[in-house]
């Protein structure tokens, strides 16, 4: 009897240990306030950034950025980061993933749980707002008063301010252009020549007539997953640089009208059969292979894939020593196909991103001199040229680009961006979130005519006007 | 006897973990949820910023939007597709099975196999099998002498393709369930039938499937309310309704509003319609499928 009743005791005492054990935080705590005896030695502003931290001991960091999957700078951002955790004995625990919108709600998820990263590589447009409205990210400012020399080598003007205050919190490392890919050996099949500085919308639809008559897809997008890129140019046809930043009120006042219009000439696209049959029910990374297998003609997307089309020709997408340099070079890029006012070498590009340091690391001892540090490396002179490449970077002394080290994808996209006669930001990045959905998901039911396209923009304009 | 099973103190305290876990992490969201449903919400992780005007709007939208219809019929279709195609299959296969001499462990084995696979590896392979160019299916048909590339995810056929590796998966699960349930039942009885007569299709009819009515019952209990619950696989494999959302079930249409479209609040609305359908649907199948005392 005394034996059942120990053992119900024991088995009690056994649950609530395990209960305790499970919710308690202690061992997690523990080595972040460690350090804190030593928060004298943290702000070493003077010190190189790679060992500001050296003394107060080894420091776990998280970073959450977008250099995953198929961006051409994930690999040099996995080298960067060992780099700095050699250098100062720091770990970062590391939740990379793709940028998609799944993503962007994760991060504006996480601040509001407050279970956001230590250091943050983000959009610096409206997707950042209401973490910034928050108070959750420090800005540049309160950053030198304790740090001076931080983002020191950065071009103050090239460095974005949020939309939501005006001050500056994002440091930049690469630009980003986005441009359209072309498949030469297609073009060639199909007797077309490569488009140029002055190719226009009436050009460009003869010669998606002549792809699609030689039994190819002329352009290879999904619509139904990734319309973002169509959406942009498409509307940017209709203005100049100077007015493409527009929000419209209404879809019928002029800006809304402009991007009416932008959404029917997809819809125009769609009905004369130039996307791929299945664009409507494909994956982008379907369409993608469709462009790299020499089955569609044009890409339009961002300089992020120029790694992706030069993996494709590789047979070890991670070792560039296995490039088919043949089939590398049926790759080209080219200027949007200009129509109206907006010239054809006028491209949507920039630098929207940038490094955060959540208020959160810092207002931790531990972790603030840390998590500059891990900034100052990753956009110090000699790691942000490796993950510019043939984009552009806020650097004061951005090092002149040795071409030698390219691909032949890089040197033409070089060639392609020194003749850019204006480079303008998106305007999705800041008709944000939840405002795309009735055009970016409603994309399909637009192109079938399940939904005007004007009154498509009304309900994204009422949902910004809502905000 | 002791007074350890008489004294309810004891009882109580091995409860209450449980229910407390429930209480914080199951009815306490739900209500916070149904509150949510009311409110406007942008972001997860907030309560909003101030009510819905009217407040009811979410669930007026919840009636009039044609995608939730749309995800209502694909859920019954799902539901069906359970009965006839997971219970169904699996009961003819456990039949079959149950008739032969040898091989009854390899056949559980490799039925049920499916099952440990994650469901969203299972869409990443059937995504390979029904991709339109170069999938698997496609160059089958190629092989066969068929010149032109079907669209196995396009609007006719995307239901048909989202549906079939489910019952593919679970298939194996209700397998197991109803072949155990068959090992019950007394060999006894088949060799009395045997020496009056009856034929293996007459024992099947008259002798095994009236003895399974009840786990029959119990595995289209689970079928209906897991079917309802179905979620990653059509998700791996029809990311936001694709195509035209037409592919949406409530479960993938709750979780689209809500991670992707960024309406947490009507997110937490079809969140709330997901509940009810389920607390109605379980109390209609338990009903319709009552487990008979006579067997």
């Amino acid at each position: 009897m005394k034996m059942k009743k120990l053992t119900a005791v024991l088995m009690a005492a056994t649950m609530g240990l395990t209960i305790y054990g499970c919710g308690s935080a202690a061992p997690a705590e523990a080595p972040a306030e460690a350090p804190a005896a030593t928060e004298s030695e943290a702000p070493a502003a003077e010190a190189p950034a790679a060992e500001t931290t050296e003394a107060a001991g080894p420091v776990e960091i998280t970073v959450t950025t977008t250099f995953a999957g198929e961006d051409s700078n994930a690999q040099n951002y996995k080298d960067a980061v060992a780099g700095w955790e050699a250098a100062t004995g720091n770990t970062v625990s590391d939740t990379s993933a793709t940028s998609d919108e799944t993503f962007k709600t994760r991060i504006i998820t996480d601040f509001e749980t407050g279970s956001e990263p230590d250091v943050l590589f983000f959009f610096n447009g409206a997707d950042a707002n209401d973490f910034v409205n928050a108070g959750k990210v420090v800005s540049i400012d309160d950053i030198r008063a304790e740090f001076p020399e931080y983002a020191s080598n950065m071009n103050d003007d090239l460095i974005a301010a949020s939309p939501a205050d005006g001050v500056k919190y994002a440091v930049p490392v690469n630009g980003y252009w986005e441009a359209m890919f072309v498949n030469t050996k297609v073009l060639e099949d199909a007797g077309v020549a490569m488009p140029g500085a002055d190719y226009t919308w009436d050009q460009f639809l003869a010669d998606c007539q002549k792809i699609k008559d030689a039994g190819y897809a002329p352009i290879a997008a999904a619509l139904g997953n990734i319309p973002h890129y169509w959406w942009e140019f498409a509307i940017y046809n209709q203005q100049t640089p100077a007015d493409h930043l527009n929000i419209p009120g209404a879809a019928d006042d002029a800006t809304g009208s402009q991007w009416v219009a932008g959404l029917e000439d997809i819809k125009a696209l769609y009905e004369a059969g130039f996307f791929p049959d299945n664009t409507l029910s494909a994956t982008d990374d379907e369409t993608f292979a469709m462009f790299t297998d020499d089955k569609a003609a044009f890409l339009l997307d961002g300089s992020w894939k120029v790694g992706g089309i030069v993996g494709s020709c590789q047979s070890d997408p991670d070792d560039p020593s296995t490039i088919d340099a043949d089939k590398l070079s049926h790759f080209d890029v080219t200027y949007f196909p200009g129509k109206g006012n907006r010239k054809t070498t006028d491209l949507v590009g920039g630098l929207s991103m940038g490094y955060y340091i959540t208020t959160k690391a810092w207002e931790d001892p531990a972790k603030k001199a840390a998590a500059v540090s891990f900034v100052e490396y990753m956009t110090s002179d000699e790691v942000v040229p490796l993950f510019a490449q043939h984009t552009a970077s806020a650097l004061k002394n951005a090092p002149k680009v040795d071409e030698s080290q390219f691909n032949a994808l890089q040197v033409k996209a070089m060639d392609m961006m020194s003749g850019v006669t204006s480079l303008t930001g998106a305007v999705q990045d800041l008709f944000n979130g939840d405002c795309r959905v009735s055009t970016f998901d409603g994309m399909p039911d637009i192109v079938v005519g399940n939904v005007s396209a004007a009154d498509a923009v009304q309900e994204g304009i009422d949902v910004y006007n809502a905000q | 006897m002791s007074n350890i099973y008489r004294n309810k103190k004891y009882v109580l305290l091995f409860l209450l973990p449980a229910f407390l876990f429930l209480v914080v992490y199951l009815y306490y969201p739900f209500l916070v949820n149904i509150y949510g449903s009311f409110r406007q919400i942008k972001n997860l992780g907030t309560y909003g910023t101030k009510w819905n005007e009217p407040f009811y709007d979410n669930y007026v939208k919840l009636v009039t939007d044609p995608v939730v219809w749309t995800s209502l019929k694909n859920t019954v279709l799902m539901i069906l597709a359970t009965i006839v195609g997971q219970v169904g299959i699996a009961l003819l296969l456990s039949l079959l099975v149950d008739n032969i001499e040898r091989g009854t462990q390899f056949f559980r084995t490799v039925y049920f196999f499916p099952i440990v696979i994650s469901a969203t590896a299972l869409g990443l392979l059937f995504n390979l099998i029904f991709l339109y160019d170069k999938g698997m299916l496609n160059q089958f048909l190629e092989l066969l002498g068929k010149t032109t590339l079907t669209d196995w995810k396009g609007e006719k056929l995307a239901i048909f393709t989202m549906m079939l590796p489910v019952v593919w998966q679970y298939v194996g699960f209700y397998f197991v369930i109803l072949e155990t349930g068959l090992n019950n039942i007394s060999q006894e009885l088949y060799e009395s039938a045997a020496i009056d007569g009856a034929t293996r299709f007459q024992r099947v009819i008259y002798i095994s499937i009236p003895l399974l009515r009840n786990v029959i019952c119990t595995c289209l209990t689970l079928g209906v309310t897991g079917a309802l619950k179905v979620f990653d696989l059509p998700w791996t494999m029809f990311p936001k309704g694709m195509p035209l959302k037409e592919t949406f079930l409530t479960g993938t249409y709750m979780y689209y509003q809500t991670m992707e479209a960024k309406n947490v609040d009507y997110g937490a609305t079809l969140a709330v319609l997901i509940v009810v359908l389920g607390v109605v649907l379980s109390r209609l199948t338990r009903r319709v499928f009552k487990e008979s005392e006579d067997f």
